[in-house]
């Protein structure tokens, strides 16, 4: 009898040790979320807690390992974590609660949605029995969100949660990465079941084996725009986003180099190939100097890698790039032939097809195509220099090269939304790769403190740049108060003018001058630096840039540098809208003037 | 839904050809889950797709929901949605009927005025098409008719001399001959 017990008493002790081996045990909803969050290797989340969310908060405690970051408004929270998203490739982790909490992180989804960036939103639910009934703070974020994620998911039984976290972490990294929602209504947090982590696929077990099964392209497609590569005489390279997020900066740079064709980045895809790269000659569209603008103007062959023909890079399609041929690669093949139909149409990722491609085209000399290019360039900056500028206030370039100076190029820049993401664009020198972060498809105006947290906390070890207008910086300012509970040590330029300036500069063009609602106040931006427990410097003469720049790279911890510019200065060439690229306005000595 | 007769205009993007347009048939297969149809639908709107008719129904697959869409577009128009269609997660497979040998079956129920020309008049026209019907009041007959949307039409055309008073179509649905 009592031999019979302790068998049984053993085999009890076993059966536990194996189980809690597998590490299968019964856990509430909200402890699931926690655990496959660290499956799937999340170190870092930015939220705000509220009452649809609330269980999730209480078992957060119990895993230290998961460090949340409480933003303080939740826009702020999907910036960051895309911010987080673009410099890492990692997915970046949102959390709001049901209602207002979920629906201030539309703005933040819909920026990461239009720039294809991973970033996983989990939100509170009211619980399923008020799920329909116009509950407190219920709003139906699954329907809201819809149009603006890759995929959402409303978690019906907590049997369901932990294959919902997995899928989503898998869908917003895989092919052409995305956001994805995933909605928890409160007793679904509350429920329990069991959980192993050993049964679901985490999203780098599942890249791992979707990269062992990507095929290069055909040898027919690769032969046809080896073809096509070898017979232009003015070809040209166009590398976007997908360069960028397919890690493909060596094979970009090798394709151009064996071919020698020059290469134009687009908004996302600078510092894709180096500004410092022979090769490299600039942005091309709205903005982007004369010299690129005609290059597109006069290739008879277009090589479109990983970007997708935005109507910002395109002005009039029907005057866009007449001359040429299209290969258009792209691993969404729905973005084959929406804009621009291509000759030849590649669906795959960026850095396999140019590798791929690499390997069947000859080596070429396009120096004369290229010369032309530069004695295009060399023109416009000939006519640029002949203007005479004011050289007593800070002027957006210089403030843009002194950065670039004083941080050696390492710096990764996150610029907001108007005048100055062009300036910074075009004339901040891109290197390092991956240096420039901005919201380039949806154009979000308060992005860059916000993203610029996510970047620092992705990539801690680089300098961190925040480049915002006086009007942009005042829409998520708030969270200079999580830099200082963060200690980010981030360092934030306001490029003030006192306008809106882009919408100003269209007034001006566009609209006869007729300045509506662009002027715009704000507060001091110095004592507001000091309010937030911040350093803040103000510099309005040129020659106090350099050393404001260096100071607030020797202050260890965040500074607000405001620097206060030109009213009225606009951002050149400018393509109107509705024309053709190759159309631009120009700088002249007398103002502005329009130039075929 | 939109005007039968008009084409959507477009952001100057894809331009196609004018005149290019036709009835393209697609067949949509869906996983049951919650807003999958949402997502179709909402696909179909964002990417302004000129949709004629909608129909959705349970297939012989557990969990699986079957879309028939009718959109009249030019061929680079639809080869573009059907590629946002297959971007949809839910989504597991979207054909083109439209040039495959395929079944087109619309079911329509017709209210007809019986008083001007008299039950028989009507039933003899009903007839001619294969129509049958479903049910007779003191003023009114309810004609049924399962046929192509051509067939269809010309019933509706015909009976419109002796006064039709509610019309209720199902839309569309397909299956490709010697599918699966």
């Amino acid at each position: 009898m009592a031999i019979a017990t302790k068998i049984i008493q053993q085999s009890d002790a076993t059966k536990q040790g194996e189980q809690q081996g597998e590490s299968v045990r019964e856990l509430t909803g909200s402890e699931i979320i926690c655990e496959a969050l660290m499956h799937e290797g999340v170190t870092l989340m930015y939220g705000y807690p509220g009452g649809a969310i609330m269980p999730f908060y209480d078992a957060l405690t119990s895993y230290p390992t998961l460090h949340h970051v409480l933003v303080r408004h939740e826009q702020a929270a999907a910036h960051a974590a895309d911010g987080y998203a673009r410099a890492t490739g990692k997915a970046g982790v949102c959390v709001a609660t049901s209602g207002p909490g979920a629906t201030n992180l539309v703005t933040g989804l819909a920026t990461a949605f239009m720039d294809s960036t991973p970033v996983v939103a989990i939100t509170g639910q009211v619980a399923s029995q008020f799920i329909g009934r116009d509950a407190f703070q219920e709003t139906d974020i699954i329907g809201v969100t819809q149009p603006i994620t890759k995929h959402n998911f409303l978690v019906r039984n907590v049997a369901e949660l932990a294959e919902a976290i997995h899928e989503a972490f898998r869908i917003a990294r895989s092919g052409r990465p995305g956001p994805v929602l995933i909605d928890v209504p409160k007793d679904v947090q509350f429920a329990r079941t069991t959980y192993r982590a050993s049964d679901y696929v985490t999203s780098d077990e599942y890249l791992r084996s979707i990269a062992a099964q990507t095929s290069r392209p055909s040898e027919y497609i690769l032969k046809e725009a080896a073809q096509l590569i070898a017979q232009a005489k003015q070809p040209l390279i166009m590398a976007g986003h997908g360069v960028v997020l397919s890690n493909a900066y060596g094979e970009l740079k090798a394709f151009a180099e064996k071919t020698s064709i020059p290469v134009i980045t687009t908004l996302l895809g600078l510092s894709a190939l180096s500004d410092a790269h022979p090769l490299h000659i600039g942005m091309p569209g709205m903005h982007g100097p004369a010299h690129a603008n005609h290059a597109i103007g006069a290739a008879d062959l277009i090589i479109g890698v990983g970007l997708r023909f935005d109507d910002r890079v395109t002005g009039n399609v029907s005057k866009f790039a007449t001359n040429a041929q299209i290969i258009h690669i792209d691993i969404d093949a729905s973005e084959m032939h929406k804009v621009k139909v291509a000759t030849v149409p590649i669906v795959a990722d960026a850095k396999v097809a140019l590798a791929a491609l690499n390997e069947v085209v000859a080596p070429a000399d396009h120096s004369a195509w290229l010369g032309e290019i530069r004695s295009w360039q060399a023109a416009a900056e000939g006519r640029s220099q002949q203007i005479k500028r004011d050289d007593t206030i800070p002027s957006p370039i210089d403030i843009l090269s002194t950065i670039r100076d004083v941080t050696k190029g390492e710096a990764i820049v996150v610029s907001d939304v108007g005048q100055h993401q062009m300036w910074t664009a075009r004339f901040y020198e891109w290197t390092r790769p991956n240096s420039h972060i901005t919201s380039g498809g949806l154009g979000t105006m308060g992005f860059a403190l916000p993203a610029a947290m996510g970047v620092k906390m992705g990539v801690p070890d680089a300098p961190v740049w925040v480049v915002a207008g006086d009007g942009g910086i005042q829409m998520n300012i708030q969270e200079l108060a999580t830099l200082r509970q963060e200690g980010l040590n981030i360092k934030i330029a306001i490029m003030n003018n006192g306008y809106l300036g882009m919408v100003r500069q269209w007034q001006q063009f566009f609209h006869s001058r007729n300045y509506s609602e662009t002027p715009i106040t704000g507060p001091d931006h110095v004592k507001l630096a000091e309010a937030y427990g911040l350093v803040g410097i103000r510099v309005t003469k040129s020659e106090e840039v350099e050393a404001a720049v260096k100071r607030a790279m020797e202050i260890a911890g965040p500074v607000v540098v405001e620097f206060i510019i030109e009213s009225e200065a606009n951002v050149y060439p400018m393509v109107a809208p509705g024309t053709g690229i190759t159309t631009m306005i120009e700088e002249t000595a007398e103002g502005s003037t329009h130039n075929g | 839904m939109a005007n039968p007769t008009s084409v959507a205009t477009r952001a100057g993007t894809t331009n196609a050809p004018e005149g290019t347009d036709r009835l393209h048939i697609l067949v949509i297969l869906v996983e049951d889950r919650p807003g999958a149809i949402d997502r179709v639908v909402g696909a179909l709107r964002r990417r302004r797709a000129n949709t004629q008719s909608l129909t959705m129904s349970q297939t012989g697959k557990p969990n699986m929901v079957r879309v028939t869409a009718l959109v009249k577009d030019a061929e680079v128009v639809i080869d573009q949605v059907i590629e946002q269609l297959r971007k949809i997660v839910d989504v597991r497979q979207v054909v083109n009927a439209t040039d495959k040998q395929a079944v087109l079956r619309e079911l329509a129920l017709i209210t007809v005025d019986i008083k001007s020309a008299g039950l028989h008049a009507i039933i003899e026209v009903a007839h001619q098409f294969g129509a049958s019907v479903a049910d007779v009041t003191a003023d009114s007959v309810i004609l049924e008719i399962t046929s192509d949307a051509q067939t269809l039409e010309k019933l509706i055309e015909a009976l419109q001399a002796f006064g039709i008073r509610e019309i209720a179509r199902s839309g569309c649905v397909a299956l490709v001959a010697g599918g699966e």
